[in-house]
């Protein structure tokens, strides 16, 4: 059996998949197919190891780890199965640069809803230059992804040979293939735009900017952020933080869209103020 | 298959279990298992036989295949075939001797050696056309085999029952290097030859000088051999019709011989410097092409695995022991060595690679002195891997060296390494100007 590739992709495009397939038969490996077609079953991430937490006993430890890069959070979990990682994990005090390769896995609390996270298969303190590499690497790959799926938003109909035809290999064109029939109002203009700023993210002269830019926040989006964080703490009735699905009928009631919901309780995780005890629940810090 | 094609081998399987079972009970089964579970002919017949308590060497009726059609270690084949050669050898079996019959079977579709090890009451001459029932395969240097056994039958068939072997296709196939794939007949191709040996070579009883070496042109490297003298030196730039590709390991390696067309040409092609380089290439094409000669590639090291770092062989035969103990020669008094096993992955694939001492001395900037010092003063071999995990894992590096394939996936035999230094800022500017130049 071919060893399965480890994908260098970034947690906001891997994050808004929410199409998972198993190629049928015993053993097989399932697959997380981002919106760009990235059909993923390793990945290799490397970013900034924000907390780490172990969330069960001292004799069975399940450690969980958020590592965020430039646009967003991956999230990460690793058990008694994992015991390198585990115990690689466990030794990290954040905030530290990290690599982390593994397993995309996927939870479903209903049907329709899929949040995915990492199990690490190996965990390493890397350096800031490394992840500078690494955002490179995923620059380019997500580059190539927009480009084919621009091209598939063309054809009609749409083929897995087309794409060979015009140069993708086996490997995306399939995926491009799978995205593009499951996700349907699929905006790549959103990921055109975050390539831009991972790019300027590796140039000295946009740094300062992008500093500056987090400085002058609007003064209606801090509003619903508290609104937000309120309605958090009011429907966290037994202490292990509120369901997300109790958030966003809350928030539906306050007037906030899902999308917006979404933006504002990453920037409240992001912000330290919240954080999920576990995939799916908010709690307020 | 449907109920005609496959009612030979229900008959067969009936047969084998000594009519126990019912004819439509086992066609049901056989069924399943090629079209739902799609076992291959072969092997459903042979579980099914034991799945009723049978023996699965009472079979008889073997899966009638064409020459290029054989695989490694298939337990029981038929064939249609002619007998291109076939030579007398004795051999020593537990220090008697025996004597064997080895030669070429050939059909419309490719040659292949054979090798009789039963020749009682076996009759075969050069040029008959035979029918041959539970033989069975093996592989040796990358080429299958054809073994006739003691549960193998022969008889002669009329010659007009194989059709005559064309070499190559008819139409000619121009190739790059890195075209160049498994079993390619009629292959058009001009290349640089980088470097060139004479060997002898025995083929049908009698001693043959052949040539062979490196070449190269612009998408890589590949080895090839002419199996005729064409005055051949390095730095000719040749242009070949008529070549046909074998692989070994994976390898594709380009052959020629009389009946090919060979001319050394003067044309513009890339200088000896320029393909002497070692092109990086897409571990994904390298997995899809199988193997290669001199290739660097570029990736994240992502895992030393087990069995790096200080290792002891068996003095016999080089092999890594465990616990001690060698696979075949038990325990034996090691001897140390150093090496890496390393999975290289690119974003495209993964490759494992190897290094060898003198590469992970470098690393480690140790001699394998301090490490077996080391090793004794924590008890353990495995501080010299941990150290190199350490000291690997999530390093950017490029390596080069010869790829081969097993049933493991692609794999390096690292020629040199080098961790990469990292420059993303050029790199980085230059991607954004593109993008922001389109918009």
């Amino acid at each position: 059996m071919i060893r399965e590739v480890a994908w260098r992709v970034f947690a906001g495009e891997y994050n808004d998949s929410s199409y998972v397939y198993t190629e049928g038969g015993e053993r097989a490996p399932s697959y997380v197919v981002t919106p760009l077609g990235a059909r993923i079953n390793r990945l290799l991430v490397v970013g900034v190891i924000t907390e780490v937490e172990n969330i069960a006993t001292e004799e069975e430890p399940m450690w969980r780890a958020r590592l965020e890069d430039s646009t967003g959070t991956f999230y990460i979990s690793a058990g008694q199965y994992q015991p390198e990682a585990a115990q690689q994990l466990a030794k990290l005090e954040p905030p530290v640069f990290a690599a982390v390769m593994g397993k995309s896995r996927v939870y479903s609390p209903e049907e329709g809803t899929i949040y995915v996270s990492i199990r690490p298969e190996m965990v390493t303190k890397v350096s800031e230059d490394l992840r500078d590499f690494w955002v490179l690497e995923a620059c380019k790959n997500l580059r190539e992804r927009i480009t084919a799926m621009k091209e598939a938003q063309q054809m009609d109909p749409l083929t897995k040979e087309g794409l060979i035809a015009l140069g993708y290999k086996e490997r995306l064109a399939d995926g491009i293939v799978r995205a593009k029939q499951h996700y349907l109002d699929l905006e790549v203009d959103k990921y055109s735009g975050m390539l831009i700023d991972a790019l300027r993210y590796l140039l000295p002269e946009f740094r300062e900017q992008a500093d500056v830019k987090e400085e002058t926040v609007d003064e209606e989006k801090e509003d619903k952020e508290t609104d937000v964080l309120k309605l958090i703490e009011s429907l966290d009735k037994n202490g292990k933080g509120a369901s997300w699905e109790d958030i966003l009928k809350g928030a539906k009631k306050a007037g906030i869209k899902k999308d917006e919901l979404e933006e504002i309780a990453n920037e409240l995780l992001d912000k330290g103020l919240v954080y999920e005890p576990v995939l799916g629940r908010m709690k307020k810090i | 298959m449907d109920r005609e094609q496959i009612a030979p081998h229900v008959e067969d399987i009936k047969r084998a279990l000594d009519d126990k079972v019912s004819e439509d009970q086992i066609a049901g089964e056989l069924e399943n298992y090629l079209n739902v579970y799609r076992v291959p002919l072969d092997s459903a017949k042979r579980s099914i036989v034991r799945k009723y308590g049978g023996n699965p060497a009472g079979l008889q009726v073997g899966v009638q295949k064409k020459l290029a059609e054989l695989a490694p270690n298939e337990p029981s084949v038929s064939l249609l075939a002619r007998v291109v050669s076939v030579n007398p050898k004795e051999i020593q079996v537990n220090g008697n001797a025996k004597n064997i019959l080895y030669g070429i079977l050939g059909d419309d579709t490719a040659t292949v050696p054979f090798t009789a090890w039963e020749v009682e009451n076996l009759e075969m001459e050069k040029g008959d056309t035979v029918r041959v029932e539970n033989a069975y395969t093996k592989e040796y240097r990358g080429q299958v085999q054809i073994n006739f056994g003691n549960r193998t039958t022969i008889s002669p068939e009329s010659p007009e029952a194989v059709p005559p072997f064309t070499p190559g296709p008819a139409t000619v196939r121009p190739a790059k290097v890195a075209d160049l794939r498994e079993g390619f007949g009629g292959v058009s191709m001009t290349v640089r030859i980088l470097s060139l040996e004479e060997r002898e070579v025995m083929v049908e009883g009698n001693k043959k000088m052949v040539y062979s070496g490196v070449m190269a042109d612009e998408t890589g490297k590949a080895q090839f051999t002419a199996w005729k003298d064409y005055g051949l030196k390095e730095g000719d730039v040749l242009k070949i019709e008529g070549g046909y590709i074998r692989t070994w390991r994976g390898i594709p390696q380009l052959n020629f011989d009389e009946r090919a067309e060979v001319n050394i040409v003067d044309e513009d092609f890339p200088s000896m410097d320029d393909l002497k380089t070692s092109p990086r290439i897409w571990i994904e094409d390298l997995i899809e092409r199988g193997g290669a000669v001199d290739t660097t590639v570029r990736g994240i090291l992502v895992d030393v695995k087990e069995g790096s770092g200080l290792i002891y062989r068996c003095p016999e035969c080089r092999r890594v022991l465990r616990k001690n103990a060698c696979r075949i020669h038990g325990e034996v008094e090691g001897e140390a060595d150093l090496r890496i096993k390393a999975v290289i992955d690119d974003g495209s694939g993964a490759i494992t690679a190897i290094f060898g001492r003198e590469l992970t001395e470098k690393f480690l900037n140790k001699s394998m002195d301090v490490c077996i010092d080391m090793a004794k003063e924590a008890m353990t071999h495995e501080v010299v891997r941990d150290d190199l995990a350490d000291m690997l894992i999530a390093q950017p590096i490029e390596v080069q060296g010869n790829v081969t394939r097993d049933d493991f996936g692609i794999m390096m035999i690292v020629n040199s390494a080098e961790v990469l230094k990292i420059e993303v800022e050029k790199e980085a500017r230059e991607m954004l100007d593109d993008l922001e130049g389109l918009t």
